[in-house]
């Protein structure tokens, strides 16, 4: 199977900072694959540089085969979604408004909003249980409920690749439960190919199929949850000892962090 | 349903009658009385009195002017809003109206002309640039913080006063007290054929703008967000640019610097209609225009010893508003 998205050698930096070095990630449809790393391992910048907003230094991007530079942007929109770590909105807009500007790429700039966006928008907010929220501005509810109208936005464009970095973030247990969830449905029944970045280490092992763990800029591993959640990788990534079994519950993979203070590395 | 959300459909109604209520005020208002009847045969049978010269000739023209001036600065006021994604930019607080000034002044003072329809072009060039100016200054490479970005516009604004000034000082004796009169903010110049040369000005603004409107939704989600939603954004940034540059700019050209009705007007529309631009816009332009009229019709009444400039009122009533948003805006950064 081709991947959709991926990364080839990619490097990249600020000066002589490097931030990323000989990253290849690839991505495939109905597969979700989790971005781990410590906070600077490059996770955020390894997802602009995927989603176009940064050109790799070293290296190349392919979506579908093709560099991103030659899609149009709406039609790059319509393949590709992103739930990025965005300035807040100052203005005073409804989250029902806010879930419908993920229609864009599929509207004429000029025309209007028809059936087919009404019935996605209302469809992205169900599944993020933002329904009862629709009429409030994003400065009157939650951060865990903006983050939630933050990717309901994503889902209503309705794209094959979901690009997601740190999206639950500030979500309860109930709502990140769901959000994988609604990622692994969206996987199964659309075949979307999703990365996404976070810092759950056990849940994400329940839910990604390969885990891709970032660490000073480089991949330091790669694979199958088991594969890359090991003591030995984990302790390299983050300086911290863990215990890494399977849940007897469910089977996955489940990291337990044991008591002492983290080591530098 | 875009951007915005609120959906209650008389408001465009009641936002037409505050106009078409504020210009029929502001035509009636003044020392010659004029009847109703006066009116209607002034401006449906031609009739050729005192009554109707004034109001055909001096009250409507000005009215008409003040509703497009007003309709402008707001539109204007919306999109640098958008633009730079700052609840708190307006043309005048942006240094945007000092530019367009110190290009109307160029024409007016040393190629003369009254009226000219390159006047508005030389107050676009001069707001377009000052409009850059600022925009550069304030820019580093995480990006505009709102307070930098006003800070820049003080200082542009300032410098660009300080041009102004040596500008007037160096022209002609005579033309100096009418050129600082219209540097405060007035529409007693509104003759028919100022209001006929800011008319298609005005028109192609606030259409072009108007266009922009699902572009100008996406920009407020920041940069990032508005290209991953497939937004065009340098393209869509540059429109958005020189369009309120273009309003703000042939404005100033014939009504001065008058400034906060483009920052004032906006929050009021968005509280009315929400932050969707295709209901936002339209609103903001009723309302402005609603608003600068009645301010100028109380600018006429206010001092019986002579007329205030109309850009005395809007900063009397904008300038406290300013504060009270800089104020809340700060504390939530």
């Amino acid at each position: 199977m081709n991947p959709v998205l991926s990364a080839r050698g990619v490097g990249f930096g600020y000066g002589d900072r490097d931030i990323l070095r000989g990253v290849s990630v690839d991505l495939f449809p109905g597969e979700v694959t989790i971005l781990l790393g410590p906070n600077g391992a490059g996770k955020s910048t390894l997802i602009r540089i995927l989603s176009g907003i940064l050109p790799p230094r070293e290296g190349e991007v392919l979506m579908c085969g093709r560099p991103p530079g030659e899609f149009r942007r709406r039609e790059m929109a319509r393949l590709l979604s992103v739930v990025g770590q965005d300035p807040p909105v100052d203005f005073p807009m409804t989250v029902q408004a806010y879930v419908a500007l993920g229609r864009f790429p599929h509207q004429g700039f000029f025309g209007g909003t028809s059936k087919e966006d009404l019935e996605q928008v209302e469809r992205a907010m169900e599944k993020t249980e933002l329904t009862g929220l629709r009429d409030r501005t994003l400065a009157e509810i939650s951060a865990g409920e903006r983050q939630r109208a933050t990717v309901a936005r994503a889902i209503a464009q309705g794209a094959r690749v979901m690009l997601l970095d740190e999206p639950t973030a500030f979500l309860d247990i109930r709502h990140r439960v769901a959000f994988y969830e609604i990622v692994t449905q969206l996987k199964e029944t659309c075949g979307i190919a999703a990365l996404v970045a976070s810092h759950d280490l056990s849940l994400c092992a329940e839910y990604g199929e390969r885990i891709v763990l970032l660490s000073g800029g480089t991949v330091a591993a790669q694979g199958r949850p088991e594969e890359v959640l090991t003591p030995g990788n984990v302790h390299a990534a983050y300086g911290v000892a863990v215990a890494c079994d399977r849940n007897p519950a469910t089977g996955a993979i489940r990291v337990t962090p044991l008591r002492g203070m983290p080591t530098k590395n | 349903m875009t951007a915005g959300g609120k959906r209650s459909g008389a408001v465009f109604p009641v936002l037409a009658a505050a106009l078409l209520g504020a210009l029929v005020l502001s035509a009636a208002t003044g020392p010659v009385s004029i009847s109703p009847r006066a009116a209607f045969d002034a401006i449906f049978r031609g009739t050729d009195d005192t009554p109707g010269r004034v109001l055909l000739s001096l009250r409507l023209p000005r009215a008409l002017l003040g509703a497009l001036v007003g309709g402008a600065l707001a539109s204007s006021g919306v999109a640098f809003q958008a633009l730079l994604r700052n609840p708190l930019a307006d043309p005048y607080i942006l240094g945007v109206s000092g530019g367009a000034a110190v290009g109307a002044l160029t024409v007016a003072l040393f190629l003369s002309a009254d009226a000219s329809p390159l006047l508005p072009l030389c107050a676009f060039g001069g707001a377009a640039l000052a409009a850059l100016a600022v925009f550069l200054l304030a820019r580093r490479r995480s990006g505009v913080s709102p307070e930098r970005l006003i800070l820049m516009g003080v200082v542009v604004g300032a410098f660009l006063n300080a041009v102004i000034m040596l500008m007037v000082t160096l022209s002609p004796p005579g033309k100096i007290p009418g050129a600082l009169y219209w540097l405060m903010g007035d529409l007693g110049l509104g003759t028919p054929r100022r209001v006929a040369v800011l008319f298609p000005y005005v028109a192609l603004g606030t259409v072009l703008l108007y266009l922009l409107s699902r572009g100008l939704d996406l920009l407020l989600l920041g940069d990032h967000a508005a290209f991953q939603a497939g937004l065009s954004v340098e393209r869509v940034k540059t429109a958005t640019y020189l369009t309120a540059s273009l309003l703000a700019g042939s404005v100033v050209a014939v009504s001065g610097l008058i400034g906060f009705v483009g920052l004032i007007v906006p929050h009021g529309a968005r509280v009315l209609v929400g932050s969707g631009h295709r209901r936002l816009l339209p609103a903001s332009f009723l309302l402005g225009g609603a608003f600068l009229v009645l301010s100028d019709t109380l600018a006429r009444v206010a001092s019986p010893a002579g007329e205030l400039p109309v850009g005395a009122v809007t900063a009397l009533a904008g300038a406290p508003f300013f504060l009270h948003l800089l104020r809340r805006n700060g504390g939530r950064s």
